[in-house]
């Protein structure tokens, strides 16, 4: 069965090898890390009935005999569905929620105990950031604060089920009806968001990028805000206004945020890119993190024995999982 | 009835109670620095102490009958010089606030937050992120958490760490019943047993004679290469020597102290806490002993307090008795 492994993720070096491991049925695999490489490409795609990759692009060469696309991401926004040809499956992977749950808890109790400040202060010998024996202010609590998750799918989920365990009081927000709202305990239609956003205390993007999401947070959404307010992003960037979350940071509208997602990404020209044309390094209210809240290991294994699965399904003719659409 | 409140956190505590005490009830208040000269007369009248601390050279008290702790720890209130009768009372109302500590460092030490973070903030570092192929950080899904001293701090952290997935363990002293939230608990004399199970270790126990060195060069070197250590309980449950070792020598993957061997003075306020430089360990997180202390603990802690002043007025059974002398 021939299959290329595509891109700076699937064709990355400790990926698709450990993919590969994982599977048992025999592949003819074939590895091309630079997708811009059309020469290259060109072969690779004209014999492949899978390909494994988390992009596909409009101007890709022909691949005629493709039949299943599998993402080693969970969005697919990088795959230019209308350019695929017909009769494709394209099935992403999860495995990652857990990670990703995990990043936000540690994030909110970071924010709210003031972890980076006060063990920063105390490495330099100031007892006093931290109250306690050092006779400073207070810090907070997550105990029984208020979480809006945006997007409630299996991260939110996951958050909302450790949340629960501190007291949290968890509202979901979803675009289509929340039939079972596991442990939130409320949930809501997105046009309701504005009714939701002034009675958090923490505010998760969990959503994916789509019409629907592109800028859903808006200069006119952060002022709905509590101004204690702290915002998570694991979502995808494109769901924030960037200039306004800029704004409404620097000018302590809202209290904080936590960004994993961003803006912009390095390029071989650029590798230590800032995620933002706007400095939010500068900003000493913001936890900033490179894309990385799901690149954890057990994330990594989840994810790839998902892929190895597919692999392994499809080359037996069985049922696919995770199926996200059929062109 | 006289209370006397007597210190810094004493007073803190009479401005955030005082409109809920009895009304009949006179108070006497002594801030820091202490007034020796004003102690006598105070202690000569007054039924009720307020305070963290009556030490051995204080003048005779003999009407206290309520010592009203305002810490969880007595070890500051000498009790040989309290009357005979006097019930001693400590506060709770940190555990929340201690187990949040907890279940956060263990994730930010998995995570290795404070390293992408900070290298992320300063260089712009994405090594760590799916556009690289860097070193997956860990995730406490899965691994194993064990807690030492299965007390009220102890179980709030087993609470809150179960819907992670991850495996708990814990040991203390006392036989405890096993709660839904923890797989075993181990007798302390068998702490041996459970350490080299350990991804995560917590320290939540008292400090006493058992627990005084508990973790010493032994049991540092039965837990796993790479397993992370937390210290929320007191800084002498573990041996400071052979943990800096440890960690400088990376036997131990990290570790979360909030809790120190040696404290602030007057005259050295930036003193540090520890002999050996922890603070340059770049797999440790240090903070100054402040893990309880948040505004919802001293809000908990007050309303203890008040309730327990109040009960005593009117003669009703207190709450969290330590001990009658």
């Amino acid at each position: 069965m021939k299959t290329a492994f595509l891109g700076n993720f699937g064709a990355r070096p400790g990926v698709w090898e450990a993919i590969l491991k994982k599977t048992t049925e025999t592949l003819d695999t074939s590895v091309l890390f630079d997708i811009d490489d059309t020469q290259r490409l060109i072969p690779a795609l004209a014999d492949a009935e899978i390909v494994v990759s988390h992009v596909w692009k409009k101007d890709f060469p022909e691949a005629p005999r493709l039949k299943l696309l599998q993402s080693v991401a969970a969005g697919i926004d990088l795959i230019d569905v209308p350019s695929l040809p017909a009769g494709v499956t394209v099935c992403n992977v999860a495995g990652h929620e857990q990670a990703i749950a995990e990043y936000c808890l540690m994030t909110m109790l970071a924010w709210q105990h003031r972890l980076i400040d006060i063990a920063t202060a105390f490495r330099g010998g100031v007892w006093s950031t931290g109250g306690g024996a050092g006779g400073g202010p207070t810090h907070g609590e997550i105990f029984g604060k208020t979480v809006g998750i945006v997007g409630y799918g299996k991260i939110g989920r996951e958050v909302a089920k450790r949340a629960i365990g501190f007291n949290c009081h968890v509202i979901a927000v979803n675009r289509s009806p929340v039939a079972d709202k596991g442990d939130a305990a409320e949930a809501y239609p997105l046009d309701a968001l504005d009714q939701v956003l002034p009675r958090c205390d923490v505010v998760i993007i969990a959503a994916g990028l789509g019409p629907e999401t592109t800028r859903l947070i808006d200069a006119r959404r952060f002022g709905l805000m509590k101004p204690t307010a702290f915002l998570i992003n694991i979502g995808r960037a494109g769901i924030l206004d960037e200039e306004a979350l800029y704004a409404a940071l620097k000018d302590k509208q809202i209290g904080g945020a936590a960004i994993d997602v961003w803006w912009q990404y390095p390029t071989a020209a650029e590798p230590n890119r800032h995620g933002s044309r706007l400095p939010f390094h500068e900003l000493s209210n913001v936890i900033l993190t490179p894309h990385c809240s799901s690149a954890t290991d057990g994330a990594r294994e989840r994810r790839f024995g998902t892929v190895a699965g597919n692999l392994d399904r499809y080359v037996r003719g069985e049922t696919l999982r995770n199926v996200v659409l059929t062109t | 009835m006289k209370a006397l409140f007597l210190g810094n956190v004493a007073v803190d505590t009479y401005e955030g109670i005082k409109g809920e005490l009895p009304a009949s009830l006179e108070c006497i208040i002594i801030n820091d620095p202490v007034d020796r000269s004003l102690l006598p007369g105070a202690a000569s009248d007054a039924d009720i102490l307020v305070s963290n601390r009556w030490l051995a050279d204080f003048p005779p008290a003999p009407k206290f009958r309520l010592v009203q702790s305002v810490a969880t720890g007595v070890e500051l209130l000498h009790m040989a010089s309290l009357p005979t009768g006097c019930a001693v009372c400590n506060a709770f109302g940190h555990e929340t606030a201690i187990a949040e500590y907890v279940v956060m460092a263990m994730l930010a030490l998995h995570h290795r937050f404070f390293q992408i973070s900070g290298e992320f903030r300063e260089r712009g570092s994405w090594a760590t992120s799916w556009v690289h192929s860097g070193v997956p950080h860990g995730e406490v899904r899965g691994t194993t958490l064990g807690i030492v001293g299965y007390g009220r701090v102890g179980r709030e952290v087993a609470r809150r760490a179960a819907p992670f997935g991850c495996r708990i363990l814990a040991a203390n002293r006392s036989a405890r019943d096993r709660d839904s939230d923890v797989e075993r608990i181990y007798p302390l004399a068998t702490l041996d047993e459970m350490l080299p199970l350990c991804d995560t270790v917590a320290i939540c126990t008292a400090l006493g004679a058992e627990t005084t060195g508990l973790i010493d060069a032994h049991r540092l070197g039965l837990m796993k290469p790479g397993a992370f250590l937390i210290n929320i309980a007191r800084g002498q449950v573990i041996d400071e020597d052979p943990l800096f070792a440890a960690l400088s020598e990376g036997r131990l993957g990290g570790a979360a102290i909030d809790v120190w061997w040696q404290y602030p003075s007057p005259n050295e306020p930036n003193r540090r806490g520890s002999r050996h430089p922890f603070h340059q360990l770049p797999n440790v997180i240090v903070t100054p002993h402040n893990s309880g202390w948040t505004g919802g603990m001293v809000r908990r802690r007050w309303d203890e307090i008040a309730d327990n002043i109040g009960r005593f007025c009117r003669g009703d059974a207190l709450i969290n008795l330590v001990t009658k002398v």
